[in-house]
């Protein structure tokens, strides 16, 4: 069940697996956020090209609280709403760095080996 | 391990707010969306429906959430097994079909699975079981003869693959104690035998080497049964000196009461003896008679295959000898005991467990059609589940939950039904198991039982699975829950075949054991059992026991008394020898086995045996006058084909100084009868030599009376009749000659009784699985049948219509198993007499009755589509 099941797998690119976690980290080292505010950031930062999945989103935040990687509060957003912002926990940004590093080594070989020849 | 701590916290505390958490979470980020949506123009209403659009279905969003809080495989197990508990409790009439099914099925197997274990599988009860072996000896064509004193002592000389090399031999006695004296078997024993089969005495000890010196004082040792019985287990008495026949001897042990001998039902050595007594081997007589019945136990380490090959060269070593085993052709086998003493039974027991597996698959076919047709039902719920999110992976798991949980319930209902079955079996079990007297329901058969319970639940559970496996969501929500597809139908019609098909194979084998049964029945077993009275007394000499002869046979209602040292049929220690005629070379010498028997003149005339030629003894047989022999005619054909054998001289061994002194010697034939089943009633095991009692006088004989009718207070004239000749002569065994061939015929009736049941079980379970899978598919077809009704087709069409779709079924079902029988029925032939596994008869029969029975099966429902008001059903849609 997914809410881009209306959008062909051409027009817009999966997640791959444990992906999200890492761009969920990275969507909060700036400031904490709500889910809402997680999934519009990942949709911009991306040019549309992640949609992220509700589906997908709210059980990523659980296994994140889980691992204690962030911390949940709920806060009063600037128009007014109540919301649950989550932020980082000094863990989750040790891991944000290292995921990072580990991504774009792997960004930097796939793109030297898809490169086109010439 | 974090994550597992957390969520460890979280169900034990905090499971509550997630939910509240969640929700309230998931309501603020719509509140975003829709404010997102309203900014840009849209109605409120549009705003709302867009947003709930675009978040996705909340529920799933939810589920997803909480199960990465869970112990997930475990909390979804849990409310599977609850959803699958309510579905059985909801369907009741459904599930206890299922389950009674189950208990037949797999109580069935639960029932002879405890005999393959207790009987095959069950080491037995012997220390160092799997050490022990059994020998044969082989001299010319028999290949499972006992061996010589002789034999035992040189094949012992010879041996380093053995700890021991032990001899029994069993044989009748007379022994006193409290009351009359009293026949019981007797075992003569090596001294090293006991400590084989028994780890230690009650009381007392075994016979040592002491008791094997020439001049040693008698001894014996006493069953913890007859210890009881004859001398009220008096504890004083090791060291009790006995009268026993015509010496004294001192009781030195008594055996445990758990002891139990087991030997291979042909070794003649029954499981109630009850006084062991030793007997020494040694080099002595090298042409003495074969009798003692060899047991060994091979060192630690050694294997079957070089005790076997030891043993060849033993016996190549031990022909040079001279001897009987001289002639060059004397060989020895190795069997592993326990093996060799279920040789008998093991067929009939893996015949009965195929079968009952086969019914078991019926079963299973059936269950798997009903929860299909379950699954169909509920399609529409299990369509709906999916749009909701469920995945297909777990709406399978739902269903092989459901599916596992009647398996176990209809297991632990199996266990019951088991449990009956083997207590209902034990009490109708043939002779060959008597060796067992107890089958238990151990861990191995429990084990076994919610094994098959599982593994038939996951067989049957997957065939909803599969009927699910294509669901189609857009079709399946419009359509109609009563219609089905193709494909679907044509699984269960599949399984419908294949009940067909099992069930004739199960049929067509019953039918053959049936026929053996009856041929068994029919069988002349060579003597007339009906009117004949038998009883086995102590003999204390020639003269009483003549005397007893005239005295019986003067009474009135007895038309003929005799007496004979082995009764067709009964299992008193089997006496037989090598025979040979005038003029035979060495070879031939030792190339014919026959039972020897030692009579009284008129056993024939007593026992309804018929005289093909010559005389029967006379009392001036004697051992002073010419040894005189008769023979049966397959000895006669053997020794003298084509030709009389009367007048012909035979080389035989008897005893004229005392019992059991053997000597051979040379007597001449004067009569010749027709062969008498001694063994079983089916198989001519060996031929007979009868010898008259003067020169083979024996410790035991067996009086035969023929009556006049009715054997009404004749124990009691013959009690008093013999107490007037003597009053210390013991009878045992006083029963009617009937009795030993219905117990001859008992095997057969066994296996072909529990074979019929089975097939009734088969029967019933494959007609009702048509019948239910015809029943549904009308139930189905309501509306069509109606409209077809409507425009015009006559009744008999429908019926035609519905009879030829169960036909589709049943047909190739019945070629199916046609086939099947064809490779299995072959399988069964060690168990046949008189009939052929591919026997024709047989074959149209079944399939007669198979055709038979599933057309009625099908024509019930068929019928009832017939009667279908085109009216009514046209409404009901």
């Amino acid at each position: 069940m997914s809410t881009v099941d209306n959008l062909s797998d051409d027009e817009k690119l999966g997640l791959l697996q444990g992906t999200l976690e890492v761009l969920i980290l990275r969507s909060l080292k700036l400031e904490p956020n709500h889910a809402y505010g997680i999934s519009q950031f990942l949709q911009q930062q991306s040019d549309s090209e992640f949609l992220v999945d509700n589906g997908s989103l709210y059980p990523a935040l659980q296994r994140l609280l889980q691992r204690k990687w962030i911390a949940g509060q709920w806060k009063t957003s600037p128009n007014g709403r109540r919301a649950r912002y989550y932020s980082l926990t000094p863990t989750g940004r040790k891991e944000l760095l290292r995921a990072t590093s580990k991504w774009q080594r792997f960004a930097v070989a796939m793109a030297k080996i898809l490169v086109p020849e010439g | 391990m974090r994550q597992w701590w957390s969520k460890i916290e979280r169900a034990l505390g905090r499971r509550r707010n997630l939910a509240c958490e969640l929700e309230q979470e998931m309501d603020a980020h719509l509140q975003f969306v829709i404010e997102e949506n309203l900014k840009q123009g849209m109605t409120p209403d549009e705003a709302h429906t867009a947003a709930r659009r675009e978040f996705g279905i909340m529920a799933v969003v939810q589920q997803r959430s909480y199960e990465s809080w869970q112990f997930r495989r475990f909390e979804s197990l849990l409310q599977d097994i609850r959803y699958a508990l309510r579905g059985i409790v909801k369907a009741p009439a459904f599930s206890l079909i299922v389950i009674l099914t189950l208990a037949i099925g797999i109580g069935a197997n639960t029932a002879i699975f405890s005999f393959v274990n207790a009987v095959l599988l069950h080491p037995l009860p012997y220390p160092s079981a799997d050490r022990l072996v059994i020998l044969w000896s082989g001299l010319g064509y028999s290949g499972r003869a006992p061996f010589s004193s002789f034999e035992v002592f040189h094949l012992r000389q010879r041996s380093t693959q053995f700890d021991q090399i032990s001899g029994i031999w069993v044989t009748n006695g007379a022994l006193p104690g409290d009351g009359p004296a009293e026949q019981v078997k007797v075992a003569d024993v090596t001294s090293n035998f006991l400590p084989l089969v028994c780890p230690r005495p009650a009381l007392g000890r075994f016979f040592g080497p002491e008791d094997d010196l020439e001049n040693a004082p008698s001894t014996m040792i006493l069953t913890h049964g007859v210890w009881a019985r004859r001398f009220g287990s008096d504890p004083n008495i090791i060291g009790r000196s006995i009268r026993y026949g015509r010496y004294r001897s001192t009781v030195i042990g008594v055996l445990p009461a758990d002891f139990r001998l087991i030997f291979p039902d042909d070794a003649s050595v029954p499981a109630n003896v009850e006084v062991f007594e030793s007997v020494p081997v040694g080099p002595w007589q090298p042409d003495g008679p074969g009798f003692l019945h060899v047991v060994g136990r091979l060192r630690d380490g050694a294997t079957l295959a070089a005790a076997q090959s030891e043993m060849n060269s033993a016996a190549a070593q031990i022909n040079k000898l001279g001897g009987r085993a001289s002639v060059g052709n004397f060989t020895v086998s190795v069997f592993p005991f326990q093996a060799d003493t279920v040789r008998e039974v093991r067929p009939t027991l893996l015949c009965l467990f195929a079968g009952v597996g086969l019914v078991l698959l019926i079963g299973c076919a059936n269950i798997a059609n009903l929860l299909m047709a379950r699954a169909r039902r509920r399609l529409r719920e299990t369509t709906i589940r999916a749009a909701l999110g469920a995945s297909r992976f777990r709406l399978a798991r739902q269903f092989l939950t459901e599916s596992l949980l009647l398996g176990i319930l209809g297991g632990i209902a199996a266990l019951a039904t088991g449990y009956a079955a083997i207590h209902a079996i034990f009490a109708a079990r043939p002779p060959s198991f008597a060796n067992f007297d107890h089958v238990p329901l151990d861990a191995r058969v429990l084990i076994f039982t919610f094994a098959v319970a599982l593994g038939v639940s996951i067989l049957f559970g997957l065939a909803p699975v599969f009927s699910i496996r294509r669901i189609d969501l857009t079709r399946d929500l419009r359509e109609s829950s009563r219609q089905s597809t193709g494909s679907r139908r044509s699984w269960t019609s599949a399984l419908v075949s294949a009940e067909v098909a099992l069930a004739f194979v199960l049929l067509t084998s019953t039918g053959l054991l049936m026929r053996t049964f009856i041929n068994i029945l029919h069988t002349d077993p060579g003597f007339r059992p009906d009117k004949v009275f038998t009883f086995r007394v102590s003999v204390p000499g020639y003269a009483p026991l003549h005397l007893i002869q005239q005295k019986l046979a003067a009474l009135p209602g007895v038309q003929s008394a005799s007496a004979i040292s082995h009764l067709p049929l009964d299992d008193a220690g089997n006496w037989y020898d090598y025979y040979y005629r005038e003029g035979a070379s060495a070879a031939e010498q030792t190339s014919v086995m026959a039972d020897h028997r030692s009579t009284l003149p008129g056993y024939f005339t007593a026992i309804g045996a018929t005289l093909l030629e010559g005389r029967d003894f006379t009392d001036a047989d004697d051992a002073q006058h010419q040894h005189v022999a008769i023979i049966d005619d397959v000895l006669a054909r053997e020794l003298w084909p084509g030709q009389s054998a009367i007048g012909h001289k035979i080389n035989l061994s008897d005893s004229p100084p005392g019992f059991y002194q053997f000597q051979r010697d040379w007597a001449i034939i004067v009569g010749v009868i027709h062969h008498v089943q001694y063994h079983s009633l089916t198989a001519i095991i060996r031929p007979q030599i009868y010898v008259p009692y003067p020169i083979a006088p024996r410790p035991s004989m067996s009086f035969v009376l023929h009556t006049s009718g009715s054997d009404f207070g004749l124990a009691a004239a013959v009690r008093s009749t013999i107490d007037g000749v003597s009053k210390d002569i013991p009878t045992t065994h006083v029963e009617r000659m009937q009795l030993l061939v219905d117990h001859a015929r008992s095997e057969s009736r066994f296996a072909s009784l529990l074979a019929t049941l089975l097939s009734v079980i088969a029967l019933v379970l494959a007609t009702s699985g048509i019948y239910g899978v015809l029943s549904y598919s009308v139930a189905q077809r309501t509306t069509e049948i109606g409209i077809r009704m409507a425009i015009g087709a006559p009744r008999t069409k429908v019926l035609r219509m519905i009879l030829a779709d169960g036909f589709t079924w049943i047909l190739p079902g019945l070629l199916a198993g046609f086939l099947l029988c064809l490779m299995v029925t072959p399988l069964l032939a060690h168990l046949l007499y008189g009939v052929q596994p591919t026997n024709l008869t047989n074959y149209a029969v079944m399939f007669t009755g198979v055709l038979t029975v599933s057309a009625l099966a099908a024509f019930l429902p068929a019928r009832r589509a017939m009667k279908i008001d085109p009216l009514a059903a046209l409404r009901y849609e």
